[in-house]
């Protein structure tokens, strides 16, 4: 006969719901000694073990729906877990291009202070000779997609901690590929422009969902199906 | 704001008009509990239970996502130690969880007065 220990199952339901480890192994770990303490008060009232932790388990129900309460008040904890719709539909589709542009400029300005010392003369100089302008293109491509990766990774931040179903990460990291795959940052020799092209931008696109499935493979990288023979 | 308190009797009356109805409740009986001493989970639990006469109950294992959200907001805080020989999660209030309480229990006073008013008295 198959057996499926309750905590184990537990365990991989609250992962499968998208609960953060840092979490799930404090919340496992309080739920295995609440019927732990379940299972003694049965066993005060004269049960047999076999029957008292059938007692402790029936009074938990099952891990499926259980797993299913617990995150659902570990999500109403938080606003963000309270408006999933706004917080990873509505705020990405608003929030990345404002974000992903002062990101832009951000790493624009590091690289500016670290390279020319905060110096204009020396930019412009840069500016001027072909070869030194690739690299300022260059760089401007690196600042360009790190700040594409920022902004995704501040979405699967805000829905790792509140706890919300990894398929809203995934939805708001879509949202944000779309909005970086047409919006572009163009370098001229004198010249910096934000603008939005049609043309896609197939690298920027990718960003936010290679991140996002870094985060479902980092999710999942341990897990397995927890049954044992009995 | 917590989903996994039940009022006997009343949990599908209130799903269908007011979810909310019972905000603050919850928060109110863990702080009150937590006042006079710590606690863990399970004796929460079975406080509630059996101080409000059965009126009021935590879905079991329920209340751990709810005393870290308080641990969180600083109004609890908690230490896991080893008493007779099993490890739990202690939680006692804070500062910061007293002078909550005194809020919480001042509101519930006022609306329980409001409320005894309107029902002539006869609850007061």
């Amino acid at each position: 006969m198959l057996r499926i220990d309750f905590i184990e199952r537990l365990r991989f339901e609250l992962l499968e719901l998208g609960c953060p480890r840092r979490q799930l192994r404090r919340l496992v770990q309080e739920v295995a000694d609440h019927r732990e303490d379940l299972k003694q008060a049965a066993l005060l009232e004269g049960l047999s073990e076999a029957s008292a932790e059938s007692q402790a388990n029936t009074q938990l129900g099952d891990p499926f729906t259980l797993a299913g309460r617990l995150m659902m008040a570990l999500r109403q904890t938080s606003w963000w877990g309270r408006h999933v719709l706004i917080a990873f539909c509505g705020l990405p589709l608003l929030v990345f291009p404002v974000l992903w542009a002062l990101l832009v400029c951000a790493n624009l300005s590091l690289g500016f202070a670290l390279g020319f010392g905060w110096n204009y003369q020396k930019l412009h100089l840069a500016a001027k000779n072909p070869d030194s302008f690739h690299h300022l293109v260059l760089a401007l491509h690196c600042a360009d997609y790190l700040a594409t990766a920022l902004v995704a990774i501040l979405f699967c931040w805000l829905a790792r901690r509140s706890a919300v179903r990894m398929a809203w990460m995934a939805t708001a990291c879509a949202i944000c590929s779309f909005c970086a795959m047409f919006l572009r940052v163009k370098l001229n020799p004198h010249s910096l422009s934000v603008l939005i092209s049609w043309n896609p931008q197939w690298v920027r696109f990718a960003i936010p969902l290679l991140i996002a499935g870094a985060l479902y493979a980092f999710q999942w990288r341990t897990i397995e199906i927890p049954c044992e023979q009995s | 704001m917590l989903t996994c308190i039940t009022v006997i009797g009343m949990v599908r009356a209130m799903k269908k008009t007011n979810p909310s109805f019972l905000n603050g409740v919850p928060e109110l009986l863990v702080l009150r509990l937590l006042a006079s001493r710590e606690m863990y989970g399970y004796q929460i639990v079975e406080a509630i239970r059996v101080q409000t006469r059965e009126a009021l109950s935590f879905g079991e294992g329920c209340i751990y996502p709810y005393l870290h959200y308080l641990e969180a907001q600083k109004q609890v805080s908690s230490q896991r130690r080893e008493v007779e020989g099993r490890n739990r999660n202690y939680y006692r209030l804070t500062a910061r969880g007293r002078k909550r309480l005194e809020e919480l229990t001042s509101e519930y006073k006022r609306v329980t007065t409001g409320i005894s008013f309107l029902m002539g008295g006869q609850h007061a």
